[in-house]
């Protein structure tokens, strides 16, 4: 599932302007970047548009893609991110901002004192380790982070729907990335 | 404000400018200096891996088909000429991974050179060009050899396989502006002696491939209908 050597083979050949290659990578990974921009939007049909505008932009970029600088994955999560951004800033209806960012099941497994759930996850393992790690923050930390990066908010607006002081958000948000970092480094991984 | 050569700082605005809660004129001025500064931009990318995987964690849904043929409608993947123009360039494409493998090719070729040529049963030509005819796993299935000068070729399946009674081997040559050229059927194992044409030669047409065909070939010298099951490109010695 989401394999990234072969995420990364068929971007390749995607910059070759391979059509079957870029087909097998759009059912490979539409799912969870579809999923991932009707998080952000809400509405279906902007989120569709984003979807297709960002595969559109894939497959024109793919030749600029560079392995030893992103994971596969990563690069195009990020256009599909940036692209949903840029229409959530286009529309004017103001956009549902709930604070449950995460799928149940990931929110379920989080939230467990045994890694056991999550391993049992549909996630990546880039994903996975990310879990891993999440799940040692303070729940709090973890929801500042996550609306931060699902809703494109900044300190002031997290401290807002939060209803919290910003220095507290900024203090935590600082702290939490941090502790993800530490986490997430090789050495803390051996 | 100097982040040069503040570690911590500069780790800190990378973080944030990734996560998104860094705004305004800090991410336009974080902008500006990333397109400077190489290890700025490994840090901004190293916290892209941390964080982007975040996306996995939103429920995946599957979008409607009809997103995808918007996209093919845009993109013109439908065209039956492009799509094939698309799949022989990706081979010639290949070449020059081939070209990178050469040596080596070409010290193996030469070792089954001398393995037919103690077959008294095989009539060898002068050979002037070899390939390598390997399959997706990089397994070799047959070699071929190819005398300039006769302008025919010699093939030899070293690894022989089961083809169902309605199907056929096609042995193709391939041009380097990507034409495709039928140079004959194939049995699935044994060796032959194959005439080449002025648009099949190795000089003209340096990649060979061999796609599952209906049985007695395609029907057009021109176009292969079937999957390529083996394909190498000729090097010459």
């Amino acid at each position: 599932m989401l394999e990234p050597e072969q995420l990364k083979a068929w971007l390749v050949k995607v910059a070759r302007k391979d059509a079957q290659a870029f087909r097998a990578l759009y059912d490979a990974s539409s799912p969870k970047l579809f999923g991932f921009a009707l998080r952000i939007l809400h509405k279906r049909e902007l989120a569709e548009e984003v979807l297709q505008e960002s595969f559109v932009s894939i497959w024109n970029n793919a030749a600029t893609y560079q392995s030893s600088l992103a994971a596969p994955m990563t690069w195009m999560s990020t256009i599909v991110r940036n692209k949903a951004f840029d229409a959530l800033r286009k529309t004017d209806q103001a956009v549902e901002i709930d604070n449950d960012s995460f799928d149940p099941a990931v929110m379920e497994a989080l939230e467990s004192s045994d890694p056991t759930p999550i391993e049992a996850l549909q996630l990546s393992d880039d994903s996975k380790a990310l879990a891993h790690c999440f799940a040692r923050l303070e729940g709090l930390h973890r929801q500042a982070i996550a609306l931060a990066f699902f809703h494109d908010l900044s300190h002031s607006e997290v401290a807002g729907q939060m209803k919290l002081p910003i220095g507290t958000v900024k203090t935590w948000v600082r702290r939490g990335l941090a502790r993800l970092k530490t986490c997430l480094s090789p050495v803390e991984q051996a | 404000m100097n982040i040069q050569h503040n570690e911590s700082l500069r780790d800190k605005l990378a973080s944030e400018y990734v996560l998104g809660t860094l705004i305004g004129g800090a991410r336009r001025r974080l902008e500006t200096w990333m397109k400077g500064d190489a290890a700025l931009r490994r840090a901004v990318a190293e916290w892209q891996d941390r964080l982007v995987p975040m996306v996995e964690f939103a429920t995946a849904v599957q979008p409607p088909p009809s997103i995808w043929s918007s996209i093919s409608k845009r993109l013109d993947l439908q065209s039956p000429a492009k799509r094939k123009l698309a799949y022989w360039l990706s081979l010639r494409d290949d070449l020059s991974f081939w070209r990178g493998l050469g040596m080596v090719s070409t010290t193996a070729a030469l070792i089954f050179l001398s393995v037919l040529m103690t077959r008294p049963a095989v009539n060898l030509p002068v050979t002037s060009f070899v390939a390598m005819l390997n399959d997706d796993n990089a397994q070799l299935i047959a070699v071929a050899t190819g005398d300039a000068v006769k302008n025919q070729m010699t093939i030899k399946v070293v690894q022989p396989r089961v083809l169902a009674a309605d199907k056929s081997l096609e042995l193709w040559a391939i041009t380097k502006d990507g034409k495709v050229r039928s140079v004959g059927l194939i049995d699935e194992q044994g060796s032959y002696l194959v005439a080449l044409g002025d648009t099949t030669s190795p000089d003209v047409a340096p990649i060979l491939a061999v796609t599952l065909e209906p049985k007695g070939g395609s029907g057009d010298p021109n176009k292969a209908t079937g999957p390529i099951l083996y394909k190498g490109a000729w090097v010459k010695i």
